[in-house]
């Protein structure tokens, strides 16, 4: 029996090691020489949270690649500050409209990872990738007459009237590529789609680290050691030697990262994370509740072309009847905070009126839910539910995707407020793509989604709620107006706001406030609560994160599009543990 | 014998043209569309570039063909050895996609499987010999096979990495290593193999230690059995006898987890973050990425032929009574 037991130890003991060496040489493609034996921790920012599934390279332009892409490898001649409302100057000293021209002063002294200068014709460049149609600013290279670089000035002219709003709102999310690294590669519209180079050439203020890109589990990137902002003096020179953003895993194996000092910063939605917080054991950007800073407006998004969504007043009503304090306590914990009845995010609340909140908001209701429903004339049947009003049975479907348990309770919590005003929705479970197919093509009655997260103008925001026309082939619906919610004169005026010059501050003050009254007044979505920039941190190896008491008031995330708003900031500010 | 082999490789050629047309027309049949994922990630404010982007990508899968026709470039890139380009990790190629992969599904189920069963084995057939083994231990297979196993791993995988920190929560190694050949990355790499292997090696124990007391029970009292031990024969002979005669169903099972080998990890990878094929068929189900869903799929097609076909092999050169009716069918 000995003999067998051995045996089994012995051939336990081969196998194992076999398969592991099998893995070492492929799974992992190891590198026959590196000039360190493992990234040293103390010198290393370790981040999560923004990267789902696969990293797929370094295109900044089609979406899905490596987190830091856009920031930390490339940067934007503009940033934004969401929290003072501020654009940053970055790769340009100056970007802005003179009159309808738009001139972008370069910066000098700004170098690429390569030593070489940055200019205008690299930016002359950067503006013209956007004259192949897969690029995102396509729309707007449609309304461009000239680009011309001269020293270190870009002046733009446009065909029409310029597109203000999205110009502006473009200089600090458009990516900077280098012309000579990129110009043999794109040629066209597809390989613009393709392009990844295995070295890719920025200004950011790390490199891309090739032999520790693995698309399963991380992006490494190196410090660049010659960054302009920290020789130029724009920025402190950021203290990580290297930054390693790992692969989304599980919510449980997340939180177990955070707290076992895996991760420095988690950007995952970690249920129930105040209860650490309060225990000290991680630190978020609020103390207390709501501990994070908002995101993207939640909604619960009625298709306007069913009976009896197509009714304002029944809209209304529906949203009289939700009662968003119970989803944001107990769905989220105080971890969200309810939103206006504008759906503004609290970044844009300088536009916010609030006479027209007064006069036209909605605040939770079931007595009044049911009093504006009988006013308008809709009966109940025997089962104590309203009917249409032609006397048909209403009953609603309410979907969100699968899984997203957070979400699903809320869904819950909106059926049952919604049956104790005698409005009848039932739950439909559906999986992600259906839910978005359905979503798209309209095949839907109600749905909980967000779509537009915080930005510089409240115009992306009103560009996807009123945006005409609907589109009912190819792609349906993909990011906007998903409601089919059809009315001319918002529409016009959300293209009225895109065409007003920067400076007409009354005239976009008036603007906002007729899309907020119509928002308020029609309901084409009925805004539920504020998505928070989900970032938790611990200091073990790092600290001086940003919070709301400190001078260090940056957006804690590195999803995609937030580190050129101030995530690099959060970046630069670190300091080792001591 | 020949005729054996020729008749057994037309079958599997049959068998192959048939999976591997199920495996084209599954994902294809899937509702919804996957390029809307793919433009939905673009931040866009205008829908007329979504609408570029939408043809050109469904210009790039081929999508915008009629399905007959996007069947047939199917076979066609198949016999090139292309496997297309994944959808949702646009444009890495689907076979890199499993080549990155494929190690760490078998680096992890390969020893699993292996060791699982011969241990197994060896220890069902010790169990069928000792009543005090048969009597403790042998309760503890019953309980590890029956326990449904996604709840094993989340046990272990929260017991021993989220409340112990004994064991990492996930990935195939630490963050900050650098992959190369050295110790330290090699122990990285052994020390996250660890508790998957560990789950995978535990339920499959359980089942095959439990099959194999039962069967050599059997044998033990079928009539060669009987005649030996009238003829005289040594217990330890018997024993002999009817562990062989036991193996032989054991070989097939054994076969057949080999051949769904690459399949098998699905619940293990995900729960361990593990980044082997099951995690990325996961992953390719849920964005319905089509080329990748094929790709895989077409892997464990080959894999269960294959397994399939070494099975063959293998019971000619382990059971005579085979050889012996091979003979008697061609004379």
């Amino acid at each position: 029996m000995k003999r067998i037991w051995r045996r089994t130890a012995v051939g336990l003991g081969v196998i194992a090691l076999v398969a592991t060496v099998f893995a070492t040489a492929g799974g992992a493609g190891a590198q026959r020489k590196s000039p360190l034996a493992g990234y040293p921790r103390n010198q290393t920012l370790i981040t999560s949270g923004s990267q789902w599934g696969n990293i797929t390279g370094t295109n900044p332009w089609v979406g899905g690649a490596a987190t830091g892409t856009v920031g930390l490898l490339y940067e934007t001649l503009l940033r934004f500050d969401p929290i003072k409302g501020q654009y940053i100057p970055w790769l340009a000293s100056n970007a802005s409209f003179v009159g309808n021209k738009y001139v972008i002063n370069v910066r000098p002294g700004v170098k690429w990872s390569n030593g070489q200068a940055f200019g205008a014709a690299d930016v002359a460049f950067n503006l013209n990738l956007a004259r192949f149609n897969t690029n995102p600013w396509n729309n707007l290279y449609l309304n461009v007459q000239r680009i011309v670089p001269k020293g270190n000035t870009v002046t733009v002219t446009f065909k029409s009237t310029p597109n203000y709003v999205q110009w502006q709102n473009m200089m600090y999310n458009m990516p900077m590529v280098n012309p000579a690294q990129a110009r043999p590669a794109i040629t066209d519209a597809a390989k613009l789609t393709t392009y990844s180079p295995a070295n890719p050439i920025g200004t950011g203020p790390y490199t891309f680290d090739t032999a520790g890109f693995d698309p399963t589990t991380r992006v490494v990137y190196d410090k660049n050691p010659n960054w302009w902002a920290a020789k130029l003096g724009v920025s402190p020179s950021p203290k990580p030697k290297y930054i390693i953003d790992l692969v989304n895993t599980s919510n449980t194996n997340s939180l177990s990262a955070v707290l076992a000092g895996v991760e420095d910063l988690n950007n995952n939605y970690l249920p129930g994370v105040q209860s650490l917080v309060n225990s000290g054991k991680v630190l978020t950007y609020y103390k207390k509740a709501p501990y994070m800073l908002s995101a993207n407006t939640a909604w619960l998004e009625p298709n306007t072309t069913h009976q009896p969504l197509n009714d304002p007043v029944f809209r209304k009503a529906l949203a009289t009847a939700i009662n968003v304090n119970q989803i944001v306590t107990q769905d989220y914990g105080n971890l969200v905070l309810p939103a206006s009845p504008s759906g503004l995010l609290p970044t844009w609340s300088k536009y916010i009126d609030t006479s027209a909140v007064k006069k036209y908001g909605f605040s939770y209701s079931t007595a009044k839910a049911v009093a504006m429903l009988t006013a308008a004339g809709y009966k109940k049947d025997s089962s104590g539910y309203f009917m249409n009003k032609d006397g048909t049975k209403i009953n609603l479907d309410l979907s969100v995707p699968q899984g997203w348990s957070d979400w699903e309770a809320a869904r819950d919590m909106i059926i049952s407020s919604a049956k104790a005003a005698g409005i009848q929705i039932t739950a439909k479970v559906k999986d992600y793509n259906t839910w978005r197919d359905d979503r798209n093509t309209g095949n839907y009655d109600l749905v909980v989604d967000n779509n537009y997260q915080i930005s510089d103008n409240p115009w992306t925001y009103w560009n996807g709620i009123y945006h005409l026309p609907i589109l009912t082939t190819g792609t349906g619906q993909t990011n906007f107006n998903f409601g089919r919610y059809e009315n001319q004169t918002a529409w016009a005026l959300v293209q009225k706001l895109d065409a007003t010059p920067p400076q007409n501050t009354a005239a976009i003050k008036e603007i906002n406030s007729k899309l907020e009254t119509i928002l308020m007044q029609q309901l084409p979505i009925i805004p539920l609560w504020y998505n928070g920039q989900w970032a938790q941190f611990v200091s073990k190896y790092w600290t001086n994160w940003p919070s709301s008491t400190s001078a260090r008031q940056y957006t804690p995330v590195m999803w995609n599009g937030y580190l050129q708003m101030t995530g690099i900031d959060v970046i630069t500010h670190l300091a080792p543990k001591a | 014998m020949r005729g054996y082999f020729l008749r057994k490789l037309g079958i599997y050629a049959v068998t192959f043209v048939v999976a591997v047309t199920v495996d084209w027309a599954i994902p294809h049949l899937m509702p919804g569309n996957p390029v809307l994922t793919l433009v939905g990630r673009i931040q866009v404010q205008d829908p007329r570039v979504a609408q570029n982007l939408y043809h050109h990508y469904m210009r790039a899968f081929n999508l915008d063909l009629p399905l007959w026709k996007q069947y047939w470039y199917f076979w066609v890139s198949l016999f090139h050895g292309d496997l297309g380009t994944s959808i949702l990790q646009f444009p890495t190629p689907v076979t890199t996609i499993i080549l990155h992969a494929l190690p760490y599904t078998l680096g992890l189920l390969i020893p699993a499987t292996l060791l699982s069963w011969y241990a197994g084995n060896k220890f069902g057939a010790l169990a069928a010999r000792r009543k005090t083994l048969d009597n403790t231990l042998l309760p503890f297979g019953y309980a590890l096979t029956a326990t449904p196993y996604m709840w094993l791993a989340i046990l272990l995988s929260w017991v021993f990495a989220v409340v112990w920190h004994v064991f990492p929560v996930g990935f195939a190694y630490d963050p900050t290593a650098t992959r190369e050949w050295s110790w330290a990355f090699v122990s990285s790499l052994a020390y996250h193999w660890f508790l998957p292997f560990l789950s995978l090696f535990l339920v499959a124990f359980g089942g095959w230690a439990i099959g194999m007391r039962n069967l050599i029970i059997y044998e033990l009292e079928a009539d060669y059995a009987h005649y030996l031990e009238a003829l005289g024969a040594p217990q330890r002979l018997i024993r002999k006898y009817a562990f062989r005669n036991a193996l032989l169903p054991q070989i097939t099972g054994l076969a057949l987890t080999l051949g769904a080998v690459i399949a098998g990890a699905l619940v293990t990878e995900i729960v361990f973050s593990y980044p082997g094929l099951g995690y990325q068929i996961y992953r390719a189900i849920t964005n319905e990425d089509y080329f990748v869903i094929q790709g895989i799929f077409l892997f464990i097609i080959i894999g269960v032929l294959i397994a399939n076909f070494v099975v063959d092999i293998v019971y000619i050169i382990v059971d005579p009574r085979t050889r012996i009716g091979m003979q008697g069918s061609g004379s």
